[in-house]
């Protein structure tokens, strides 16, 4: 199972594993607005999500020295700005991870993966 | 016609300019008048913020999107007010700026959706156009949070579909509408527990109020481009900064909380304190008001007396300021004045947990100083920030304390800057370094003579157990003084001076020369002197000197050197 290290103290450290990182994420984004789902990561997720409820579906972290990646895999709302939807995403994601988490955050890539479309004007 | 003009018309004017049923240049004018007034209270409604986020200026925001609105329409003569509606739709998606901007132009995306194609407006469709609004607004999030402007669309469109039942009015229902998304936004602190930490209104909200509020005081004939009042939030309310302008005759402030009647209105609540006094400041939060006021003598208990006719007072400060201005005169301390780095030479970034620790340092010649110590540490932001801005790119960086090294290890990691951490773990290991430091010389012998000096001080510190303990075999009982010596704990005693006796014998100070003394908030001078010459007696050949370091919890950091 994969984890992330934190900083630790003189009485041991402190290990956060991706899948806690990847709710937190998720919860997020799906309370920014303008997003209306998360969208597979690729095939063999959108299968998995068939059969078992995943946490980490439509959300990838990864880290490095510098900190967290976090990709972010969305459907939007047709007729919003995107540009404006995508940067309060990645302001509330990093603001949230960074807050509850304490690592930093380095990197956040959305990926929109589509719209729905609710109305045509 | 332009955002300047509309602001002058006459009250007969502007009913001609909106003349019901709305027509799409009525629409116009209210989209305008709307986005003034926005504009107005646009500091206000950025003071409102909660989240520290780069976009987070709603208020800016909202004006951008509603101006992008604006421009989309401003020419357009377009009369039928649904297509209208839709070129307002247009502009506000493309020009959508934050959060608020985006929700923003989709409460106007469904908005023009319900107009359709129709020629005019009545209050009828208003309603269905506000409910629409609604619709769309929350369409566009899986999980909507209520308290934000989101609840305040909802109960705008759920009154508007009251208000058409019982009138037939354009002006009664705006009234109505505007009524509502007030009280909305006194309400959502209730249901977003972080406006409540934070003592203010959702931002968001606010702003929606404003455009309306806006369109309604157009239609009133009331100014739009005037603010009410300069009221700011109560976290935001800067006390301390009015010291410094008093005016001669205004010698006492009256600070009152009080929680407002239900007539309360804070325009003539504001004037009638022009009447009394000067530096006049009201805040607002929670339900709640916190005024400030400098008055004369003879007024000083006059906005008592007034405020008390208006809500119920929770709690009165008055202060002498003519009294409390000679004593700040006369304890004013020397500002601290921070070494200037030539561009090239190296800068030093210090740690420092106490004002005085931090003047000795600038005395040094470090360029950042970036408060922290024992129980608060400092963040890799603020250790980035300190030096982000200095105009080099050679930084040395002296933590102070152990605690603090990793963190300013870490800040190092992430700018492009040339960093050095001198892994210094107390102030006195911090100035050992300092006096190590050739700004124009070569940055790796810097760091290398910096990082051998700080083994030649040897560091004490006297504090209080907080809790009971046995270290390193000293048994320690909670509120013990305790003296640690390098960072062990070598003492616990009863008393400061006896912490400090064992400590130095600890120490053993054969072949040092000078036994520094720099005390904490929480001890006297007077105490200090007395122990300084306690240790005079017992070490005659070393030079022993006092200064304050004003650090918490530790009374006192021992040098020697």
């Amino acid at each position: 199972m994969s984890e992330s290290e934190n900083k630790h103290n003189e009485l041991g450290s402190i290990l956060i594993q991706k899948d806690a990182i990847a709710s937190i994420a998720r919860q997020s984004t799906l309370q920014s607005y303008g997003v209306v789902g998360l969208a597979p990561k690729n095939i063999i997720e959108n299968i998995r999500q068939i059969i078992k409820k995943d946490i980490k579906y439509g959300v990838s972290v990864d880290y490095d020295h510098d900190g967290l990646i976090i990709d972010l895999y969305i459907v939007v709302e047709y007729g919003t700005r995107i540009k404006s939807i995508t940067n309060s995403i990645v302001n509330s994601v990093k603001y949230n991870v960074e807050k509850t988490i304490g690592l930093p955050v380095r990197r956040i890539n959305v990926h929109v993966r589509g719209l729905r479309i609710s109305n045509m004007d | 016609m332009s955002a300047v003009e509309i602001t002058k018309l006459s009250a007969a004017e502007r009913h001609k300019l909106v003349s019901v049923p709305i027509d799409g240049q009525g629409l116009k004018t209210l989209l305008e008048a709307g986005m003034v007034w926005l504009k107005t209270n646009q500091q206000i409604v950025n003071s409102l913020n909660v989240f520290p986020v780069p976009d987070g200026d709603t208020g800016t925001n909202m004006v951008l999107t509603m101006q992008a609105a604006f421009e989309e329409v401003e020419h357009a003569g377009i009369a039928n007010v649904g297509q209208f509606a839709h070129a307002i739709a247009r502009g506000a998606l493309m020009g959508a700026r934050g959060n608020s901007g985006v929700i923003l132009s989709q409460i106007w995306r469904g908005f023009a959706r319900a107009l359709d194609d129709q020629e005019f407006m009545d209050v009828n469709l208003l309603a269905e156009a506000l409910d629409e609004a609604r619709e769309t607004a929350y369409k566009g999030v899986v999980r909507p949070v209520e308290g934000t402007i989101l609840t305040v669309i909802k109960d705008i469109s759920a009154q508007a579909e009251v208000s058409v039942q019982r009138t037939s009015s354009f002006t009664e229902v705006l009234s109505d509408v505007v009524e509502a998304a007030e009280a909305s936004v006194e309400r959502t602190p209730e249901l977003l527990p972080i406006l409540k930490q934070a003592g203010v209104v959702d931002s968001g909200g606010k702003g929606l109020l404003c455009i309306f509020e806006g369109m309604w005081r157009f239609i009133n004939g009331d100014p739009i481009d005037k603010p009410i009042t300069d009221v700011v939030p109560l976290s935001d309310m800067d006390l301390e900064d009015t010291m410094e302008t008093i005016e001669p005759g205004q010698d006492y402030e009256v600070v009152i909380d009080f929680s407002p009647g239900a007539s309360f209105n804070l325009e003539e609540y504001y004037e009638e304190l022009t009447k009394i006094g000067t530096s006049i400041q009201v805040g607002e939060g929670d339900g709640m008001y916190r005024m400030h006021i400098h008055v004369p003598l003879d007024n000083r208990y006059k906005p008592i007396e007034h405020t008390m006719t208006l809500g119920t007072i929770q709690k009165i400060m008055m202060e002498n300021l003519v009294a409390q201005m000679d004593e700040r005169k006369n304890n004013k301390k020397p500002k601290i004045k921070l070494a200037q780095v030539q561009p090239d030479d190296i800068a030093v970034v210090a740690v420092s947990p106490g004002s005085g620790l931090s003047r000795i340092f600038a005395s040094l010649g470090v360029a950042a100083i970036v408060q922290g110590g024992q129980t608060m540490n400092p963040s890799i932001k603020e250790l980035l920030a300190s030096f982000e801005n200095l105009p080099t790119d050679k930084i040395v960086i002296l933590p102070n304390n152990k605690n603090i090294i990793m963190a300013a290890k870490e800040a190092a990691s992430m700018t492009v800057k040339q960093v050095a951490v001198i892994p210094t773990i107390s102030a006195p290991q911090g100035f050992s370094a300092m006096f190590r430091l050739i700004p124009d010389g070569d940055f790796e012998e810097n760091v290398t003579a910096m990082t051998t000096a700080i083994n030649e001080v040897e560091t004490g510190e006297i504090t209080i157990a907080t809790r009971t303990v046995k270290i390193e075999d000293v048994q320690v009982e909670k509120g013990q003084v305790i003296a640690l010596h390098n960072g062990h704990l070598v003492a616990s005693t009863q008393s400061i001076d006896e912490a400090c006796e064992q400590l130095l014998i600890a120490a053993d100070t054969n072949g040092y020369e000078r036994i520094t003394l720099f005390y904490g908030e929480d001890i006297k001078q007077a105490q200090v002197n007395q122990l300084a010459d306690k240790i005079r007696s017992v070490y005659p050949d070393h030079e022993i000197e006092v200064h304050e370091g004003g650090q918490p919890h530790y009374q006192l950091i021992i040098s020697i050197e």
